[in-house]
């Protein structure tokens, strides 16, 4: 079937560019996406001055619910007429200074040109503050976004925030200030002055912990093959992102297109007949039941279909693309101790390094070790073993670096200070199911070095 | 010697070759080097003395067309957004345009007016006087104070001595507004030519970048130059130490004065020490936050200077919040009576700021639109009006505690790990947990509840995302598993978040 297989080529395409590419899809929340759009609808309309702070854990959707809602408000002629975007990232902008040069630019001030600003620090903010301050209800609106919110409550007396705060609750220019952050207890992080200034609205986006159904049904969306008319729509709603002319918030520029694919209708349904089939599968419920346990955010399923979906290739059949099968394996791959996998990769000389130390923790209760305790442990072993005779010292210190190495061993303090190497005190960052799990995986182990690792009685 | 003797007069001899060929031939010279000469002349002449120099500058027109013809060409393109003057400017020039204060710093006009009066809703109307930004001409409350200030600076105006008053309070509590309103009358005692002329200066410590800024602002304010700092201060000392017939009292408002205190405290001292010159005429109001701050952070001089005449600003009791927002709605009946009630007497018991009654009345008048326009309300109550409802709601998003709610939306294995650092606390008895004994608990926990163990590379994971959450305060991951974990959250809201009874 050439043509199928073609179409299962462009299914992966879509699917991928979907997952990876659509910035301003968000699910759910409709208050939330009401009540920011509302807001910035009033700071461009009527001119009123506002602040507010999105809250939420990593991966709740803060920044996706933010473009969802620019994207909404592009369609709106006067929102864009009348408004000036300020987007600052507190990752990128460390210091005041950085961000004041940023936003001088971005609001094109007399002071800036092509992109270099000029004059002090302190003349910028001066002439920042003269700009918002000589404007007046009939001046455009400006909507600063303030991306990693908490990063800007650490700046030099909080100069920026105090700043746009005033603004904000002075009759100027007509601001609107949005921070975005994870942390919920960020406005403990304002000093008291910028506390009161700021409006103390907060909007939390808390991804829904109970609704496992919910769940589950997202993640047949995300696998489904939209129709013609939805497509349609989707990409009507993105049609308006043109307009957004920003060159610090670029998420407009290399956004998902739907208007870009076509599926034959025949096979849309054959495919989506498929992923509701999986959707139903008991052990695809249970595999995914164990990532929604680990992580609910949608973010994390993203990643995770991502991987189903690369792995789509149009030598098979399209019954043999995603099942259920390969979802449980890909979960099962989630729940592999990294750890395990590094240890197993040892030699057994420090393999049983390890199981030296694993004693010697076990009978001192985790205390610190230094090499030439372990050493000694493991030459009572070499001795009566058959294998491990013959074992040199600057081997042994050799395979004893390299835990170190490799960060099993952590070393008791970071002081640089004139300890040989033999005698530094170490401690070990593994635990002891670890250690054991290696031993029963490890392929090819000798069988002396299994039962020494059982007790250390020799 | 013959060697150091020859080096200077070579440089020497270069120079005046360089100065030779610019005055002597235009033509043959090529650009980049006549404008490093002019440019190390003009760096050097504004190290020297800061704003002179920019006169002179300005006004030789005849040196402009001359330099660099591309630059100005591709300026051209540029300056069609300032509509200062149709001649092409180069960046620096601009620069110096808008130290000299001729650019007048401006915002881009929006296209469309804004909406009308008329068009507006009666929930409108109330939520844009409720708008902090809109001071009321007096400002009720604030009699006393504002009677205080009034007779203070009256008096050291009519008197053409200098003074210092120190305003204290916290924030919210309507220190500047008063100040500001003061300083208004006294401008229309001013036009009436009931008082004698009066200068007025502000400056805010918040607004600049180092204390010593605050000379370059106050010296922008009297001329509209901009000069650097020591310029600046050198210029104000002239002023205000030489007697001068005919100088007018200058009031100076200084704003959060905590932040231009440094260790040295000379800005902080100079502006406090000239209003004891008999030739100043200099009177200083300065606000802050904290009441003793002078004997807190201030010198035994500088607090010496500032004197005993301070004033501060309580914070607003329920009675007194409410009557300033029902002063801002001004008989309109957008609000019910006992719902402004529930906004003061919740704020007045948490900081009696007035900024947080506003913003709160403007949040429940978002919400009473947003439930106005919903169909099924509509019809029921035509009246828009603010009800305790509306209220409630606003209180609990803005007084807002979200973190039982963050732990409710945690997934089962975040809880877990919650549940096990609380256990771990309860079993050392010590706030403080590492990372291995709450891995121990978990794996009880776990076993316990028939949920599947996370390894501790996931439970790291979990550990560090709960971490920037700032539901958990732990070290970075580095540590693995002897890092140190401290619970933020109190242990009383997990056990209500997850419903666990005392089973165990």
């Amino acid at each position: 079937m050439p043509d199928d297989s073609e179409e299962i080529l462009k299914t992966r395409k879509f699917l991928k560019a979907r997952l990876l590419r659509d910035y301003s899809t968000f699910r759910g929340h409709e208050n939330e996406h009401d009540n920011i759009r509302q807001l910035l609808k009033r700071t461009a309309e009527m001119g009123e001055s506002n602040s507010m702070l999105l809250i939420g854990p990593r991966g709740s959707g803060k920044t996706t619910l933010m473009n969802a809602v620019l994207t909404d408000l592009m369609k709106n002629k006067d929102f864009v007429q009348n408004t000036l975007i300020v987007y600052l990232n507190g990752n990128l902008h460390t210091d005041d200074r950085l961000a004041l040069k940023s936003v001088t630019i971005q609001m094109q001030l007399e002071n800036a040109t092509d992109g270099k600003v000029f004059g002090s620090f302190a003349e910028n903010l001066a002439f920042l503050l003269a700009c918002l301050k000589a404007g007046n209800k009939r001046s455009k609106s400006v909507v600063f976004i303030l991306d990693e919110f908490d990063l800007f409550c650490s700046h030099h007396n909080q100069t920026l925030l105090y700043n746009l705060f005033d603004v904000s609750q002075s009759a100027q220019a007509p601001i609107c200030v949005l921070g975005i952050t994870c942390r919920l207890d960020v406005i403990e992080l304002l000093e008291k002055r910028v506390k009161s200034r700021f409006s103390h609205r907060q909007v939390f986006i808390f991804p829904n912990g109970e609704d496992f159904d919910a769940y589950i049904k997202l993640f047949g969306e995300l696998l489904s093959i939209p129709s013609e008319k939805q497509l349609k729509e989707q990409s009507e709603r993105v049609a308006g992102l043109k307009h957004l002319q920003s060159n610090e918030l670029t998420f407009h520029r290399n956004h998902f297109q739907p208007s870009k694919y076509k599926f034959h209708k025949k096979y849309t349904e054959s495919w989506n007949k498929h992923i509701a089939g999986l959707v139903k599968n008991a052990s695809v419920t249970k595999a995914l039941q164990a990532v929604f346990d680990f992580d609910i955010s949608q973010a994390f399923l993203k990643s995770f279909i991502y991987r189903l979906v690369a792995h789509i290739n149009n030598a098979a059949p399209m019954s043999a693309q995603i099942t259920a099968e390969s979802i449980s394996q890909l979960a099962a791959s989630y729940e592999i101790d990294d750890k395990v996998e590094l240890l197993c990769g040892l030699s057994v000389l420090e393999l049983c390094l390890v199981i030296a130390i694993k004693h010697h923790s076990e009978i001192y209760d985790r205390d610190p070790f230094n090499f030439e305790i372990i050493f000694s442990r493991f030459n009572k072993f070499a001795k009566v073993s058959s294998t491990m005779q013959g074992i040199e010292r600057p081997v042994a210190l050799k395979a004893f670096e390299h835990l170190r190495n490799m960060e099993l061993l952590l070393p008791l303090t970071a002081t640089t200070c004139k300890v040989q190497k033999e005698f530094e005190m170490h401690k070990m960052a593994l635990t002891y199911t670890q250690i054991n799990q290696t031993v029963q995986r490890y392929q090819a182990l000798p069988t002396e070095v299994q039962q020494w690792s059982q007790s250390s009685i020799i | 010697t013959r060697l150091a003797e020859g080096t200077p007069r070579r440089s020497i001899q270069l120079s005046s070759i360089v100065e030779k060929r610019v005055f002597n031939e235009d033509d043959i010279i090529n650009t980049p080097k006549r404008t490093k000469a002019r440019k190390s002349i003009s760096i050097k002449s504004a190290d020297h003395d800061g704003d002179d120099d920019y006169v002179p500058e300005l006004s030789t027109p005849k040196k402009t067309p001359q330099k660099t013809p591309s630059k100005g060409k591709r300026s051209t393109t540029k300056s069609s957004t300032s509509d200062v003057s149709g001649t092409p400017k180069t960046p620096s020039q601009k620069l110096k345009m808008i130290r000299s204060g001729e650019i007048k710093p401006s915002l881009e006009k929006r296209g469309i007016l804004a909406g009308s009066e008329k068009g507006k809703t009666d929930l409108q109307i109330a939520r844009e006087r409720l708008h902090v930004s809109v001071v009321p001409q007096s400002l009720p409350c604030r009699e006393k104070e504002f009677d205080n200030i009034y007779t203070f600076l009256e008096g050291k105006i009519q008197d053409q001595c200098g003074g210092c008053m120190y305003v204290s309070g916290v924030p919210g509590t309507g220190k500047t507004a008063t100040v500001t309103g003061v300083i208004r009358t006294l401008q229309e005692k001013v036009t009436d030519d009931e008082l004698p002329p009066f200068d007025f200066l502000e400056i805010n410590g918040m607004r600049l970048t180092e204390p010593r800024q605050a000379y370059v602002h106050i010296y922008r304010q009297l001329t509209g130059k901009t000069v650097s700092w020591e310029h600046a201060h050198s210029l104000l000392e002239k002023r205000f130490t030489t007697p001068a017939p005919r100088r007018v009292t200058t009031v100076l408002l200084v704003d959060e004065l905590d932040i231009l205190c440094n260790r040295r405290q000379d800005v902080v001292y100079n502006l406090l020490d000239w209003p004891t010159k008999a030739a100043a005429r200099l009177v200083v109001i300065t606000i802050a936050n904290t009441m003793d701050l002078p004997e807190r952070l201030l010198m035994g001089k500088v607090t010496s200077r500032l004197g005993l005449t301070r004033l501060t600003f309580q914070p607003y009791t329920h009675k007194q919040l409410q009557e300033i927002v029902t002063g801002r709605l001004n008989g309109s009946t957008a609000f019910k009576g006992d719902a402004v009630q529930l906004v003061a007497r919740k704020v007045a018991a948490v900081s009696g700021d007035a900024r947080r009654a506003l913003d709160i009345c403007r949040r429940a008048t978002e919400i009473a639109d947003a439930a106005a326009s919903k169909p099924e309300n509509s019809s029921k109550d035509s009246m828009q009006c603010v009800n305790m409802m509306h209220v409630q709601q606003a209180l609990a998003e803005m007084i807002a505690s979200a973190k039982v709610q963050a732990i409710k939306n945690c997934s089962r294995l975040e809880q877990i790990f919650l549940q096990a650092v609380a256990a771990e606390v309860t079993r050392t008895g010590v706030e403080e947990t590492s990372f291995m004994g709450v891995y121990t608990q978990i794996e009880t926990i776990a076993a316990f509840m028939g949920a599947s163990t996370p390894t501790p590379g996931r439970a790291l994971r979990i550990c560090s995302k709960l971490g920037s959450e700032r539901l958990l305060i732990c070290e970075h991951s580095r540590n693995d598993i002897f890092q140190k974990i401290l619970l933020n959250v109190s242990m009383d809201d997990i056990h209500y978040a997850l419903k666990v009874n005392n089973t165990n």
